[in-house]
């Protein structure tokens, strides 16, 4: 917190809200943040409401009293939801794993050096950071076949990690930016080689960072849709297409539906809660 | 630089190409040569039913570009779901750090509930959505009967159901915004504050003179960011309309989707996706020229 608040508040002529009531500004206040609260929880509320919902009572949530766990049990008990849990959850953690490795080195070379290697590469991942992803994921359907890796691990892993390379090392450049490099000159000069000044001073430096951008890198992916949706097919079902395939035209099952995005949730909630305070100081920096 | 002194490798150059080499290789194969494939393919008779393949020069193009639909609804639906959609998480975002920035009981509850939308899965939100707006059974028209208005058919309506795609994406890139821009609060010095408080500024003008342009840097980038992120928008877009009323609602992507999958014409829906392309890559130029001028990203 800044040390604004610290400071005695001058003496000022009472305003609006002091005239109109005493406390009434702090009264608006609780308001409008349980207001903003309730707007920003409201469809996550719904969604954990329908999922206890049997599923003759589904159309009128509002209304009625019963409620069951039933649905996460039919939801559990399909093989292709536990598979999709496992793939999701693999594929997620995987590509975290490749994209900061990948692009912790890409940004510190963009970081440390001068010259045409960092313009042009710089130019590169700008540019192709803006297309758009239709672009190259209609295609990417054919290359992957072709390669043989279609409905693979790999053929979804490395799209996403080409997906990240361009932002991360934008990112990673940034936190390379906020540490002094003087560091792993004298390292250099004491002997390290460049790796070794790389590898020993100047990673070690960046981990809020890093930890911060693999957090954001693992929800991303896990809540990933449109590659899954093309990449894969039977043998890799994602859990977001999975998800998506309970409410077709043929058959409206919002409390199954509800019940596996309740289920998909829960890992990402658990991440978040005790990801964001690593979040926030990483991103600071 | 001469040819040969840029293309003679001393070790501080092979560290460079080391470094970067491999973020290149996963980009050539997993996105130049598949955008290559799809504006090789934009040349082409490419039917999925029925793949020719010859050459047929720029006819696609030349269809898209003449296309009513592309030009006066899909067109227009981009920019406009672009900057309506950032202008207001933009707002949002930026009301709700300064809100964060304040110390208060519970605050560490508030900021967990208020970054609920950054774990759901945008095909959740967008499900859900649906699902909230439905005209039969949906609570949005349960809520609105209570105050007395009459049930709307929001998803089969062009406004409302465009209406309904922007709320989804407001809620779900607002806490992105909160995040960056509490972040970037966070590490904003406090003398200027100080100094604003002993000269007794009101709120306003402390946030109009000192906040705002102190967090310039942070506004830019984000907004760079999710401008290019907004044109490509997919998922939400297709889970709650489906582009849908009659083809109403369509961005640029679902329009090259549709073309290339739904009907089969690949080399079409390519074609769509280079002018998508080109448009986003000349508007992202104008906004990176924009950017370096209001701060330094690449020294």
């Amino acid at each position: 917190m800044s040390a604004a608040q610290a400071l005695p508040a001058p003496a000022r002529s009472p305003g609006f809200f002091e005239a109109l009531a005493p406390g009434g500004k702090r009264a608006l206040f609780v308001l409008g943040l349980i207001a903003v609260c309730l707007l920003f929880a409201f469809p996550v509320f719904w969604l954990v409401l329908t999922s206890l919902r049997p599923g003759y009572a589904v159309y009128y949530v509002h209304r009625g009293t019963d409620f069951t766990l039933d649905n996460f049990h039919d939801v559990i008990s399909q093989e292709i939801v536990l598979k999709a849990l496992w793939n999701s959850f693999a594929i997620s953690t995987l590509a975290t794993i490749l994209s900061l490795g990948v692009t912790v080195t890409s940004g510190y070379m963009l970081s440390r050096f001068r010259g045409p290697i960092p313009t042009a590469w710089f130019g590169a991942i700008y540019v192709f950071r803006c297309v758009p992803y239709v672009s190259w994921v209609l295609p990417l359907y054919f290359v992957t076949r072709q390669m043989g890796i279609f409905d693979t691990y790999w053929g979804l892993l490395l799209p996403h990690v080409a997906v990240h390379i361009c932002f991360f090392s934008w990112i990673m450049k940034g936190f390379f930016d906020g540490i002094d490099p003087s560091m792993e000159y004298a390292a250099m000069i004491d002997g390290c080689s460049r790796w070794g000044a790389f590898l020993r001073v100047a990673l070690p430096a960046a981990v809020p960072g890093l930890t911060a951008l693999a957090i954001l890198c693992w929800l991303y992916t896990w809540n990933e849709f449109l590659f899954a949706l093309i990449l894969t097919a039977q043998n890799t079902p994602i859990l977001t297409v999975v998800m998506a395939q309970f409410v077709h035209e043929l058959g409206m099952e919002w409390h199954l539906m509800s019940a596996t995005a309740v289920i998909s949730l829960i890992p990402a909630l658990i991440v978040t809660i005790f990801g964001q305070k690593y979040v926030i100081r990483g991103l600071k920096v | 630089m001469t040819l040969r002194k840029l293309f003679t490798f001393d070790e501080k150059k092979r560290f460079m190409l080391a470094l970067i080499a491999p973020a290149v290789l996963v980009l050539i194969f997993f996105q130049v040569l598949p955008i290559l494939t799809g504006a090789n393919a934009s040349f082409r008779d490419w039917h999925l039913h029925d793949p020719q393949k010859t050459w047929i020069g720029l006819t696609n193009y030349a269809y898209v570009l003449r296309d009513a639909e592309f030009l006066g609804t899909v067109l227009p639906n981009t920019f406009g779901f672009m900057f309506a959609s950032v202008f207001c998480s933009l707002v949002a975002g930026l009301l709700i750090a300064l809100l964060l920035n304040r110390k208060f009981a519970g605050r560490g509850l508030v900021q967990t509930v208020i970054l609920l939308p950054l774990m759901v899965a945008p095909v959740i939100a967008a499900i859900m959505v649906r699902w909230m707006f439905n005209d039969q059974f949906g609570i949005v028209n349960v809520i609105l009967d209570v105050f007395g208005i009459a049930p709307l058919a929001w998803l089969t309506q062009k406004w409302t159901a465009f209406f309904a795609i922007l709320l989804t994406d407001v809620w779900l890139w607002t806490p992105w915004f909160a995040l960056l821009l509490l972040a970037g609060l966070q590490s904003l010095p406090p003398e200027p504050f100080e100094a604003a408080q002993i000269d007794a500024a009101s709120a306003w003008r402390t946030f109009r003179y000192i906040t705002l342009p102190m967090l310039r840097p942070v506004i830019v980038v984000c907004v760079v960011i999710r401008a290019i992120d907004a044109f490509r928008t997919f998922d939400i877009v297709w889970t709650i309309s489906g582009g849908g009323p009659a083809r109403a609602t369509e961005v640029f992507s679902i329009y090259a989707y549709v073309e290339a999958f739904q009907f089969m014409n690949f080399g079409r829906g390519s074609a769509a996706a280079v002018i998508g392309a080109v448009i986003i890559v000349v508007f992202a130029m104008g906004l990176y020229r924009i950017l370096n001028r209001w701060v330094e990203v690449s020294k």
